[in-house]
């Protein structure tokens, strides 16, 4: 999964705000959450479906309904990307200050 | 998910460095804005066309070549640009020069940016993004 992806996943403040309530207050049911949100539960499903797909929750089948929990992984990616922009600059900005010292 | 509400809604994920140099504005102008003088400290060949709606190209040692199009310029101050990172991300980049008693305070923000997946064009948008989640994350 690219960062954009799982930003694209994000964007949509409802699908936030389902996640947000997954990693606050653990797994939970499509029905679960639409009951405390103002939502139907269809409309919750299909974000879980999005979330899915961008890797951020993961699905847990039981019996008849499936359970799905909070998966960070996938914001870790987010993370390393701002990492890796951070150290390029740090280099470059070295190599300017050097090249006007010169 | 509609449009205007991509738009509105996508986030905010940027990294942001600052340096003091002991040069004026200028100065450090040139070298940002100078294809001859930019290669030595970015990575890679450089081609800058300083203008709003000019093309910036980097084709690092190493690779592939990123491609953008420069926003923003006002001698001296403020350089913006957007392009797209050699591993298809596309960011903006926002450099800002204050005078300083040493020299110059630069700082540099490079922002990602989202943009729709569809069928569409790349459209590249302004955001607010849960900078919370990244916390969460780290």
């Amino acid at each position: 999964m690219r960062p954009h992806e799982v930003f694209a996943a994000l964007a949509d403040p409802t699908r936030l705000e389902v996640l947000t309530r997954l990693a606050r207050s653990g797994p939970a049911t499509a029905t679960e959450l639409s009951s405390s949100m103002p939502i139907s539960r269809q409309a919750v499903a299909k974000h879980l479906v999005a979330l899915s797909v961008a890797g951020l929750v993961e699905r847990h089948p039981s019996g008849r309904e499936v359970r799905y929990s909070f998966e960070p992984g996938p914001l870790g990616d987010l993370a390393r990307w701002a990492d890796d922009v951070g150290d390029t600059w740090d280099r470059r900005l070295d190599r300017l200050s050097r090249s006007i010292e010169g | 998910m509609d449009e205007e509400r991509f738009v509105e809604l996508a986030g905010d994920i940027a990294v942001e460095r600052a340096i003091s140099l002991p040069a004026d504005p200028d100065s450090v102008w040139e070298h940002l804005t100078d294809g001859n003088l930019v290669g030595d400290w970015m990575e890679g060949d450089v081609e800058i066309e300083a203008r709003p709606g000019g093309r910036i190209t980097m084709t690092p040692e190493d690779g592939s070549m990123v491609w953008g199009t420069v926003e923003e310029i006002i001698p001296g101050r403020r350089l913006q640009w957007s392009w797209r990172t050699d591993d298809g991300l596309p960011t903006q980049v926002e450099i800002e020069l204050e005078p300083s008693e040493e020299g110059t305070d630069l700082t540099v923000r490079e922002t990602l940016l989202p943009w729709k997946t569809s069928g569409l064009p790349p459209r590249w948008v302004d955001p607010p993004y849960p900078q919370a989640f990244l916390s969460a994350a780290a």
